[in-house]
């Protein structure tokens, strides 16, 4: 394993910067998690985070759209701005020599966006039709509908936005939830790669002094249990979304239930795999991975299959989850363990993977692991401590949606 | 880093790109064959002899391959295109070995009957799941117009009836013509020894036998052809266009994938301002794919159906501009720069550069280092980018509208 030096600072006005150096690349990554998520959006805005993950890039300090968007193309810049429940996650990856330059044009674009009517209105657009955009991609659209049933609302409000609320979005209201979302005690900023922690410090603690906006304040949580959902539609397949809850990424039980989603799903020796498509044919697409927000978690499954094979597929799949309880192997729990030792250190050499990383640790434990940390964590595992956690934390309840020509019992 | 070479006596090659201070190793196999090389009768054969490939051999059943996998840690898969399949495997330097060889024993495949029939269903739907997907379906419907009578136009996955008729003999025949030795390369990349890696191909590979093995490749215009398609059940209009561009083995192709970031970005291309800024369409990207004596341009457009005179009309406004005006020096700064910067993210891991690597040779058998990379993009001029635009003509394509207009 690579020596690994991580960097923590706080600024002055609350900002968290973290990094981690990486010496034999070329490149950096790095990235702003904002607190402006769907969750935290005020009622009627769904999708306002899209919509502005979009406008932020549409002019910003002096420049105009097209000069902010040749600034960063200029630099080479590989960028990403996407919402999720929490965060309205600014992220780029570069060559690390532009670093400097880069961080000045994010600075203007969360600090000072120039937010016009005129680029709203743009930006609201695309944002509808994306949205009507996920009617041709039902595989992406029954997720996004099984978390919106599985999770207390507000946390599992679409992202992408509601057709209606998008439509009525107003550019006052938007505008002033973008021009809140820095809030500095809020905001993490976490690099990866080959960069100078000092130089990034000092510039950032120049650039972001700024004081808090009001920042936006989450709702109570309403639940919603288990329950199934069809959504009809002509396609080829029947599109099934499956969720279970499952124990916190801060939870004592968090690496004995990432090696249990490991042997239900991790690779092509795994339970669901092997029984739904090696040994049945039932399915091209089927998989199950371990979702974790801060508050809420569960273990979420997709499968793909053609009408008449519906049913079946549903059935085998909940059988599957139901029985892992009743016992793993010892080679199986060993695969677990070096699929999830492997995945740990090719991220690692990753500057994205490790800078989405150490961000998210952050947020959700408060506190960053290091690799040695969690990789002791993982040789730790054995089929008691794995058995031992799917008794306390067994697979019971199942929120069910499925759209397309055919719906399943359950 | 430095570059290693090797053939065995039966024709296999073996390369290496080694370097010590990786974290991880990717091996991989790059076999040339795909849907181009099929005949009507057997399309969709490479495709599902991929899949074939995990079922095992003689003496390892398809769970026990799957297992023998995973012991390893191994990030594997494997990939089949109109001219290339793929296996390869990513892991930790401690794993080569193991993973190498169940590899090398996997592309010697026993192609059981059981196997073959359950799989059938696996490929079936997984060709559902991309009728459900109209963002591909309409690159497939494209390409077959575009190529009309070529043969880059088949279909990578068949058809339902291609693959309900295909027998388990006919995938046998085909398997022993091209899963030559001559015609597969063997690629690693990260930190590994090169010499323990041939010395284990030779114990594996070497009993493999030398067929002949030929490939048409000559190249071709397009058809140039215009065709709506309706289906009343799809939201968006789904949009492809291809028009000719440049092979693999032209040395222009650089240039040519600079045209087309250029043209096609997602962000700050003449699509982006065009089109996707002004919401016309929320999706508008051009790409260079060179292929073996051939290349296209593609394009994919997504957008209200309502729009999609305005769309097409604005395209070819685009296209006229070009050809009149060329592009300016800031464009072709910022194509090469996002090109480089791609570069550098990709060569963080070693399976981001295996299949350069491999490509590089199965092509053209040659190494090319990423600093030589980096200084072809370097040296791409204003002028080489206007004799392309001059010569290749971006603006006449051929043209598949996929949506719920009637026309």
């Amino acid at each position: 394993m690579m020596t690994q030096k991580t960097d923590i600072y706080q600024l002055k006005n609350g900002m968290t910067l973290l990094g981690e150096r990486l010496e034999h690349v070329l490149s950096a990554s790095f990235q702003f998690l904002l607190p402006a998520g769907a969750s935290l959006l005020p009622e009627g805005c769904c999708g306002a985070s899209t919509v502005i993950a979009d406008w932020l890039f549409r002019g910003a300090g002096q420049r105009s759209s097209r000069e902010l968007i040749q600034a960063l193309d200029r630099l080479g810049i590989h960028r990403n701005a996407s919402p999720s429940a929490y965060h309205l996650s600014l992220s780029a990856s570069l060559e690390a020599g532009n670093l400097s330059e880069a961080l000045d044009l994010y600075a203007d674009m969360i600090l000072r966006p120039q937010l016009t009517a005129e680029q709203f209105e743009l930006s609201r657009q695309l944002a509808v039709s994306e949205l009507q955009g996920l009617d041709d991609n039902p595989r992406q659209k029954a997720m996004i509908l099984l978390y919106e049933n599985f999770y207390p609302d507000p946390f599992g409000r679409p992202a992408v936005g509601k057709l209606d609320e998008l439509k009525g979005l107003l550019f006052k209201r938007t505008a002033e939830i973008a021009r809140n979302i820095f809030n500095p005690s809020e905001v993490i900023f976490s690099i990866c790669g080959n960069y100078d922690f000092e130089a990034v410090k000092d510039q950032i603690e120049k650039t972001f002094d700024r004081p808090s906006g009001k920042g936006l304040s989450a709702q109570p949580p309403v639940m919603k249990g288990k329950n199934y959902r069809h959504f009809p539609t002509e396609g080829a397949q029947v599109h099934i979304g499956i969720m279970t809850p499952a124990p916190l990424a801060v939870s004592d039980a968090y690496y004995e239930m990432a090696a249990a989603v490991s042997i239900l799903s991790g690779s092509m020796s795994s339970r669901l795999f092997t029984e739904v498509r090696e040994k049945r044919g039932l399915c091209y697409a089927v998989g199950a991975s371990y979702k974790t927000m801060k508050d809420h978690a569960g273990i979420a499954c997709y499968a793909g299959t053609t009408p008449d094979k519906a049913q079946q597929t549903l059935d085998v799949i909940l059988d599957q989850f139901r029985i892992l309880k009743n016992g793993i192997s010892d080679d199986e729990i060993q695969r677990a363990k070096v699929g999830l030792k492997t995945s740990l250190i090719m991220q690692s050499e990753s500057t994205y993977a490790r800078s989405s990383g150490i961000a998210a640790d952050h947020f959700l434990l408060g506190r960053i692991r290091t690799l040695d940390e969690i990789r002791e964590k993982i040789e730790a595992l054995s089929v008691d401590s794995v058995q031992e956690c799917l008794r306390r934390h067994p697979f019971e309840d199942f929120t069910v949606v499925t759209l397309g020509p055919k719906t399943v019992n359950l | 880093m430095n570059f290693e070479h090797r053939q065995l006596d039966n024709g296999l090659t073996i390369i290496g790109e080694v370097n010590p201070n990786a974290q991880s190793t990717a091996v991989g196999f790059f076999v040339r064959t795909g849907a181009r090389d099929e005949t009507p009768e057997v399309n969709g054969v490479s495709h599902f002899l991929e899949h074939m490939l995990f079922k095992g051999t003689n003496a390892l059943s398809a769970l026990e391959v799957n297992n023998a996998f995973d012991r390893l840690g191994a990030k594997f898969n494997a990939f089949t295109s109109e001219e290339n399949t793929v296996f390869y495997a990513a892991v930790l330097p401690e794993y080569l070995m193991d993973v190498s060889s169940l590899w090398m024993q996997l592309m010697r495949p026993s192609l059981r009957d059981d196997d073959f029939k359950i799989e059938k269903n696996v490929i079936l739907e997984e060709i559902a799941m991309y009728k459900d997907l109209p963002q591909f379906e309409v690159m497939d419907q494209a390409r077959a117009l575009h190529f009309g009578s070529h043969p880059c136009g088949h279909s990578v996955l068949g058809t339902n009836e291609s693959i309900a008729s295909l027998t388990a003999d006919q995938m046998r025949e085909y398997f022993s013509r091209r899963y030559a030795p001559n015609n597969i390369t063997l690629a690693c990349c990260g930190n590994f020894d090169f010499e323990n890696l041939c010395q284990l191909a030779k114990q594996h590979c070497s009993g493999w036998k030398t067929m002949d093995t030929v490939r048409k490749t000559e190249d071709t215009a397009g058809t140039f052809q215009s065709k709506h398609v309706t289906n009343i059940n799809l939201v968006r209009q789904h949009i492809c266009l291809l028009s000719p561009a440049v092979s693999m083995q032209n040395p222009r192709r650089y240039a040519a994938s600079l045209l087309g970031q250029i043209i096609g970005d997602d962000s700050g291309s003449r699509y982006y301002w065009a089109l996707t800024e002004p919401a016309l369409a929320e999706v508008a990207s051009m790409q260079c794919e060179s292929m073996d004596g051939t290349g296209v341009f593609y394009s994919y457009i997504c957008c209200d159906p309502d729009k999609t005179s305005r769309v097409l009309s604005t395209v070819q406004e685009l296209f006229a501009e070009l050809c009149k005006n060329g592009i300016t020096e800031a464009e072709l700064e910022a194509a090469r720069n996002k090109t480089l910067s791609a570069l550098t993210i990709k060569c963080e891991q070693p399976m981001g550069r295996l299949v350069s690597l491999g490509f590089n040779w199965v092509y053209n058998q040659q190494y090319r280092s990423v600093k030589e990379d980096v200084d072809v993009v370097h040296g791409v001029t204003l002028d080489d980018i206007s004799n392309l635009i001059e010569q290749l003509n971006p603006g006449k394509f051929t043209m598949l509208s996929l949506g719920p207009k009637t026309s």
